[in-house]
């Protein structure tokens, strides 16, 4: 058996003897995903259901003959505002808006003067909130149907007070658009992966040094470069077993979403596979960062130290397009991390990618890989003490 | 054989933000014959560690030669190391895996095959009285249990030099006597690594601080303090250079004539 073979294999059978630790990270990377896939699924449901609620709360529509008509023609039905709708809209046990009507409404509407009427929500209340526009809505356009009544009343086309109208196409499709709601799907597989690889690369240098395995290990006839070889596999090995966990765990979690979220989250084993194409060359490149930082330690809590900086780092960098004004670009593509978040939300949209895509982040990737496994080995071969 | 050459070894020794310079070997000449055990006794922080390093090539030397079996173990450390088994202070026995699989590992990177190293790790649980351990995890192993664990594991390969660095650190009585005990019959031993046909005798260098230890077990003392050597030879030998009825005396009449001219 080659001897890095050896060395990989004692040190993935080193951390699979580590249950605890890999039950840990197996079920938070596995389960974290789709258990918030699935409260993503059920919010879009309830408010789905709130959408399709034909249902208006209005405070003081005794007031108001003629609206409740105009509601019930569109054919919603009208609730009269409970006692303390005000107190139960802010504690989000009211899930509409409350539109307030005032006593003289019937007056103003006869005499021809403008009526201001209230709508009445709380920002942290979602399902109120969702419920606004619909109610606007359906308040404006009893505005603009009394509005045209009066018009043609006085002979006047109700055509003539507007010369253009705009209709709004979206051209992302349906899933392109659920994309966006799924963004976070990529970051929950990219950090379990690379924390799937810290600890395994702490453990495997700083541990190592820590134990005083370190020495006896390089006091054995092995290159050093066989000894960086091995421990790299088995680091990279560890961290793309947990994110293919991780990203298997999204299949079967489509047969529990709700039917629209089935129609937007296409996840079958051409994405999985796609996925982890996509992960496999920073799984191996973070791998080789985590060891050549973690290896210079002195101490496995001065190699958390220094990985944790690494880790901030890693999970900002999948932010940037959140906070980018000009939105996603090719430019995205050089930054590992970013451009494996990129890559993955293409594949939730359906975009076809292409080989040229891969390149960027391949070269990145493999950049990295060299250099920090460089780094690896010369601290393994710098007279230490 | 282990032969060191005037070797010298500085490190940078750190002092808040500043380093300086700390000289740990300073020429030191000596040589560990096949077939007997030769101590290197000195107090803490005499050399005797970084001596040992620079034999296993985890350190290099400013100056001079360290060879193993006439190989320069800073020039050709893989070759250098294939004939050293080294029982370093810290033990570093992995404690997720028995004390089998710390052997056989240990086999695997000596290049050895998994039936080779499975066969020499029974052969060694013999007189190390490893048996009842062996498929036993390291964690919970006392102080003795894991240095004959790291020992056997140091033997796997059957060099021709092995290299023991504190081994009575932390034993009870019992344990030390069977050490003592094993070394001996190591000593007695022939190995299959070197270059000629016919097998030849194990050198063991010995590396404590302990003279009881020595007195009892080592053939050849070789004496450093400060990182330099002080005096070698035999017990008798140096108890007669310094004038002195034992060899502790003689350790503390040498090493505090070494502190003086310091």
């Amino acid at each position: 058996m080659r001897r890095w073979i050896a060395i990989a294999a004692k040190e993935v059978r080193d951390a699979l003897r580590d249950r605890r630790t890999l039950a840990v990270m197996m079920l938070t990377s596995v389960l974290a995903g789709p258990l918030v896939l699935l409260a993503l699924s059920n919010m879009l449901a309830s408010l789905e259901a709130r959408a399709e609620r034909r249902v208006v709360v209005v405070d003081g529509i005794e007031h108001a003959p003629s609206l409740r008509n105009h509601f019930e023609r569109n054919t919603y039905s009208v609730q009269p505002a409970p006692a303390r709708w005000q107190q139960l809209l802010r504690e989000s046990r009211l899930g509409d808006p409350v539109l307030v009507v005032g006593a003289d409404f019937s007056q103003k509407l006869r005499d021809g003067e403008f009526i201001t009427l209230q709508l009445v929500s709380h920002s942290a209340n979602r399902q109120a909130e969702s419920a606004v526009p619909r109610v606007r809505r359906l308040v404006s356009s009893f505005g603009a149907e009394r509005g045209n009544l009066q018009l043609a009343l006085r002979g006047v086309s109700p055509d003539s007070l507007s010369v253009l109208d705009v209709d709004e196409i979206d051209l992302a499709s349906a899933r392109a658009r659920a994309a966006r709601l799924f963004g976070i799907v990529p970051l929950f597989v990219l950090m379990a992966m690379l924390y799937g690889a810290l600890g395994m690369a702490i453990d495997t240098t700083a541990g190592e040094r820590e134990r005083g395995s370190l020495e006896p290990l390089l006091g054995t006839p092995v290159p050093r470069s066989a000894i960086v070889l091995g421990k790299w596999i088995a680091a990279g090995g560890v961290s793309l077993l947990i994110a293919a966990a991780s990203v298997a765990g999204f299949v079967p979690t489509q047969a529990l979403l709700g039917e629209s979220m089935q129609a937007m989250f296409r996840f079958g084993l051409r994405e999985a596979m796609l996925f982890m194409l996509i992960l496999a060359p920073l799984g191996l490149a973070f791998s080789a960062l985590l060891l050549a930082v973690a290896a210079g330690a002195r101490s496995v809590r001065e190699a958390q130290a220094a990985c944790a900086v690494l880790m901030l780092l890693a999970g900002l960098l999948p932010l940037a397009s959140v906070f980018s004004d000009s939105g996603e670009s090719d430019a995205d593509l050089r930054w590992p991390v970013l451009a494996q978040q990129v890559l993955m939300s293409r594949v939730l949209r359906g975009d076809t990618l292409q080989g040229t895509d891969f390149a960027l982040p391949l070269l990145a990737c493999t950049a990295i890989a060299g250099l920090a496994l460089a780094r690896v080995a010369r601290v393994y071969l710098r007279p230490a003490g | 054989m282990i032969e060191f050459e005037g070797v010298r070894k500085q490190y940078r020794q750190r002092c808040g933000w500043r380093s300086r310079p700390l000289l740990a070997v300073d020429g030191v000449s000596l040589r560990a014959g096949d077939g007997a055990i030769t101590a290197l006794l000195g107090p803490n922080g005499a050399g005797k560690t970084t001596c040992l390093r620079m034999l296993c090539g985890l350190t290099l030397p400013d100056a001079g030669r360290v060879l193993v079996d006439g190989i320069d173990a800073a020039g050709d450390a893989i070759a250098a190391r294939r004939r050293v088994g080294l029982l370093s202070d810290a033990r570093g026995l992995y404690p997720r895996m028995t004390a089998r699989e710390n052997i056989v590992y240990f086999g695997a990177l000596h290049g050895m095959s998994r039936e080779a190293a499975e066969v020499r790790c029974e052969a060694l649980a013999r007189p190390l009285e490893l048996g009842p351990l062996l498929d036993r995890r390291t964690e919970g192993f006392s102080q003795g249990e894991r240095m004959k664990t790291a020992l056997a594991r140091a033997l796997v390969h059957d060099p021709g030099n092995v290299v023991l660095d504190e081994p009575t650190n932390g034993l009870d009585v019992q344990s030390t006597r069977a050490l003592r005990e094993l070394l001996r019959n190591l000593r007695a031993q022939e190995c299959s690594d070197g270059d000629g046909p016919t097998p030849r005798r194990i050198c063991i260098l010995f590396c404590s601080h302990l003279m009881d230890e020595v007195e009892r077990l080592c053939d050849h003392v070789v004496l450093i303090a400060r990182g330099r050597v002080l005096a070698g030879g035999t017990v008798g030998q140096i108890r007669d250079a310094a004038r002195a009825g034992t060899l502790e005396e003689a350790y503390l009449r040498l090493t505090g004539a070494a502190g003086a001219a310091e």
